[in-house]
């Protein structure tokens, strides 16, 4: 049920791709995202999926967790196969039944489309399984710091993104424990129409409001009692020192990047 | 001669605006004239009912709430300005109710380094704080956990954690135990004992929990924002009519021994076997 | 006859259907007669919420059944959503599920529900409301207003304003003070005693059941461990313990008192009836 859900999903380990510095990571993450847009034809995308899979090996998640990750795209997977065969026609007709035409074309691009995203969700679920939620915000404040001189107050996100990982599951009790306590008043949350089942979920919203906000009220004392005065002056216990790995990930991915663009110049692009 | 660590002097707090409350009769002080002080190394369990005050004088021992009247000194500070205020914080720390509310990161080490990484020390240092803090609560094995999937006494033992590790001389608990099973508050209580026996971190327990006070060095109670009594915990659990009238109880075995008649006020189960044994061997 | 609520097999599974599956509660069997107050103990996790939690429907048995006066709730869907009216269940701090504007309506969305009459829901909210001590004036106040002792009031009468056959409570006295606590077993006590209903109380506190119960369930390791009148559970101290339990200080005084070797029985769990047994003990020494 909603207790399901998970959010910052960590996996614990050792491997390479765990010791990497958390701000080489993201950065490369993102790179690597750009370039999976930049495949044009089966040979680049074939080195991103190549690139996808060894990621995956060095990382030792298991692949049941990844596969786990892909779970909730398989609709749009399936959507975005079927909304390629049918729209992009062209090359030869394998199969033809009333308006339905398989092409060559449209085949090989919907497999196209799917191993691009494929990809693109291992490759950032593996950062998020690799890194823990605190280190991932930590690198994005360092990785954003330059953005200070445009007044952004970068530590100030950080710390809102680290304290909403913290208090999703907690939050997400919650609704589980307000629902159960009106369901045994007699509130009816699965029958009715739209307006019925809106007006059903006042009963859900406002404790949750109420109790979210008495929870922010106390953190805000913790916090307070424990020195917090924002970013300024604070230390961080874990450090992140780029270590030979991570030059070794950036000469691969700077490796990538000319490969792919060496082969979209020389093959046919599919799209 | 003791050293003072925390002294209140004539200390009067209102929640509302003092403007409003003087417009408003019926708008009660939430402390009312309080004196109040710890020793250094002391253990000092503050006893009241809901609303009685207790919270409140739990917040001013480190600064969130400032007096309306009277001062509040901590080492001769007074929190005059926010800078004082941080000050008064790296020596007083506090643990609250709510578990929950109070854990700030999403891994249990990471948690405990907050206080101290707000304090600016060194990366190394921080670390060896860390997992001594850890350990001291036992929780050192949990360091990679997740909070929430934590037990309730866990995560109080973590929220300890994270105040042991920014060393600070003293720690306020306000009901640490409220919202725990009697296995947490086990757990709690015998973390909050060793504190102050091992490692002679003075320590002020809020609890409306008699048997908690119990071994304390000194029990203040508290009712309607006023100390109503003070004293050594046998001293006190001996009036037990007077405590019930501030809406208290005593452990069954001091009520026991009272309803007896027995003079000698006990404070635990071994001394009421062996005085009830006095007064039947006595009768024989 | 029908008990008011019985299970039979009840079997409740975490993450059914994956490698981390464990029985939340397995092969529960109670019988729970009209008008009885029982007590269910057990510590963090043992089961006891997940089980309370299917006596009203909230969660469905992976295999067993939960009766209500003979009748299965899982019957039909008509059968479940009466269920929920006849068997109310009062959640652990139940204040935190207060959300109307103003009190009385707070108290009046269980009725509403049950679609009863603007009548009879007005009838059964003064009711309750005055039947856990909410002042009249305080009926149009906004439940927000209240203080935590007085919320907690309002959330029960808002459970008990449904007139439910059974009432169970999960840790009603949970953060409460000693004066609020005691006030609140006398209003369940009391409310027995008045709509002679049957009340199931969960708790881990001994000394509050021993005052209240007339039959004790333990809840251990997912199932039912012990289950009797309160004499019969708390002279096994010893078991209770071994479960992480602690009977009332009382009892374990005399168990001491009679290791020691002097002869107190040895199902006392209330401090009257200690001093009462001692007195009496005390005073026939002297006349010997």
């Amino acid at each position: 049920m909603i207790r399901d859900i998970t959010i910052g999903q960590y996996y614990p380990g050792k491997s390479l791709l765990h010791k990497m510095d958390p701000r080489m990571k993201l950065i490369l993450t993102f790179a690597i995202i750009i370039v999976i847009f930049l495949c044009k034809n089966f040979f680049s995308l074939g080195i991103i999926a190549v690139t996808a899979v060894l990621a995956a090996i060095l990382s030792r998640v298991p692949l049941k967790m990844i596969l786990k990750s892909l779970k909730p795209i398989v609709i749009i997977l399936i959507f975005t196969a079927v909304l390629n065969i049918f729209y992009t026609q062209g090359g030869d007709t394998w199969f033809e039944w009333k308006f339905i035409k398989l092409t060559e074309k449209g085949v090989f691009t919907a497999i196209f489309t799917m191993v691009r995203i494929v990809s693109l969700v291992t490759i950032s679920s593996l950062l998020t399984y690799t890194t823990t939620p605190t280190m991932l915000t930590d690198a994005i404040e360092r990785v954003l710091s330059p953005l200070k001189i445009f007044k952004i107050k970068v530590h100030t996100l950080a710390m809102m993104m680290t304290l909403a990982l913290r208090f999703i599951p907690t939050l997400i009790e919650e609704i589980d424990r307000i629902m159960n306590a009106q369901k045994a008043r007699g509130a009816d949350l699965e029958t009715g129409g739209i307006i019925q089942r809106a007006k059903a979920l006042v009963p859900i919203f406002i404790p949750l409001m109420v109790s979210s906000f008495r929870r922010a009220y106390e953190l805000a004392f913790a916090m307070t009692c424990r020195c917090y005065t924002g970013g300024e002056g604070r230390t961080r216990m874990k450090q992140m020192k780029l270590k030979i790995i991570d030059f070794f990930a950036l000469v691969a991915c700077i490796a990538i990047t000319a490969g792919i663009i060496v082969l979209n110049h020389f093959f046919e692009a599919v799209i | 001669m003791s050293e003072k660590l925390i002294e209140f002097n004539n200390v009067t707090m209102f929640y509302n605006d003092p403007d409003e409350a003087e417009a408003n009769e019926n708008i009660v002080p939430a402390l009312l004239n309080v004196d109040f002080s710890v020793n250094k190394g002391e253990f000092v369990a503050v006893l009241g009912h809901n609303g009685s005050g207790k919270s409140t004088l739990a917040k001013l021992c480190n600064a969130i709430y400032e007096p309306s009247s009277g001062t509040v000194k901590v080492k001769g500070i007074v929190a005059d300005n926010d800078d004082k205020a941080d000050e008064i914080r790296r020596i007083v720390g506090m643990v609250f109710q709510n578990p929950d509310n109070q854990i700030v990161a999403t891994i249990v080490e990471d948690d405990v380094a907050f206080g101290p990484e707000n304090l600016g020390i060194e990366p190394k240092e921080i670390r060896r704080r860390v997992d001594d803090a850890l350990k001291a609560v036992n929780m050192y094995d949990f360091r990679h956990r997740e909070p929430h999937k934590l037990s309730g006494g866990q995560k109080q033992r973590v929220a300890i954690a994270g105040v042991l590790a920014m060393q600070t001389e003293c720690i306020v608990l306000d009901e640490p135990t409220a919202m725990l099973d009697p296995m947490g508050r086990q757990e709690v209580m015998q973390t909050v004992h060793r504190m102050n026996k091992e490692m002679g971190i003075t320590i002020v327990l809020i609890t409306h929990f008699m048997d908690e006070a119990v071994k304390a060095d000194r029990v203040v109670v508290m009712d309607g924002g006023r100390i109503v009594m003070q004293g050594k915990p046998r001293e006190i659990f001996s009036q037990v009519e007077e405590l019930r009238s501030h809406g208290l109880d005593v452990p069954q075995s001091t009520e026991l021994c009272n309803a007896l008649g027995l003079e000698k006020s006990v404070l635990n189960v071994d001394e009421c076997v062996e005085e009830i044994a006095k007064m039947l061997g006595g009768a024989r | 006859m029908n008990y008011a609520l019985e299970t039979i097999g009840l079997t409740h599974y975490y993450s059914k259907g994956t490698p981390q599956q464990v029985a939340a509660i397995s092969d529960v069997n109670l019988k729970i007669e009209k008008g009885e107050l029982v007590g269910i103990i057990g510590h963090t996790g043992s089961g006891k919420s997940t089980l309370i939690s299917h006596f009203n429907g909230l969660l469905k048995p992976d295999s067993g059944k939960v009766l209500v006066n003979g009748v299965d709730i899982h019957k039909d869907k008509e059968t479940l959503r009466n269920t929920r009216f006849k068997v109310g269940l009062c959640f652990q701090y139940p204040e935190y599920q207060l959300f109307e504007e103003t009190v009385y309506k707070d108290i009046a969305f269980g009725p509403k529900n049950m679609k009863l009459s603007d009548e009879e829901i007005k009838e059964r909210v003064f009711k309750a409301a005055a039947f856990v001590g909410v002042k009249k004036e305080h009926l149009n106040q906004s439940p927000f207003d209240l203080s935590g002792g007085e919320k907690r009031r309002v959330a029960i009468a808002g459970v008990m304003s449904m007139e439910p056959e059974i009432l169970i409570f999960d840790e009603p006295a949970a953060g409460l003070d000693p004066r609020g606590r005691k006030d609140l077993i006398e209003l369940i006590k009391e409310y027995r005693k008045q709509t002679g209903s049957t009340v199931i109380v969960v708790s881990h506190s001994m000394e509050d059941i021993a005052c209240m119960a007339d039959r004790v369930v333990v809840i251990n390791n997912s199932t039912v461990a012990m289950q009797g009148s309160v004499d019969e559970v708390f002279s096994r101290s010893e078991e209770l313990r071994s479960m992480g339990l602690n009977v009332p200080e009382i009892t374990e005084i005399f168990a001491k008192l009679r290791a020691k070797g002097i002869d107190v029985p040895a199902n006392v769990y209330t401090v009257e009836q200690g001093a009462e047994i001692l007195r009496r003990l005390a005073s026939g020494r002297c006349a010997e």
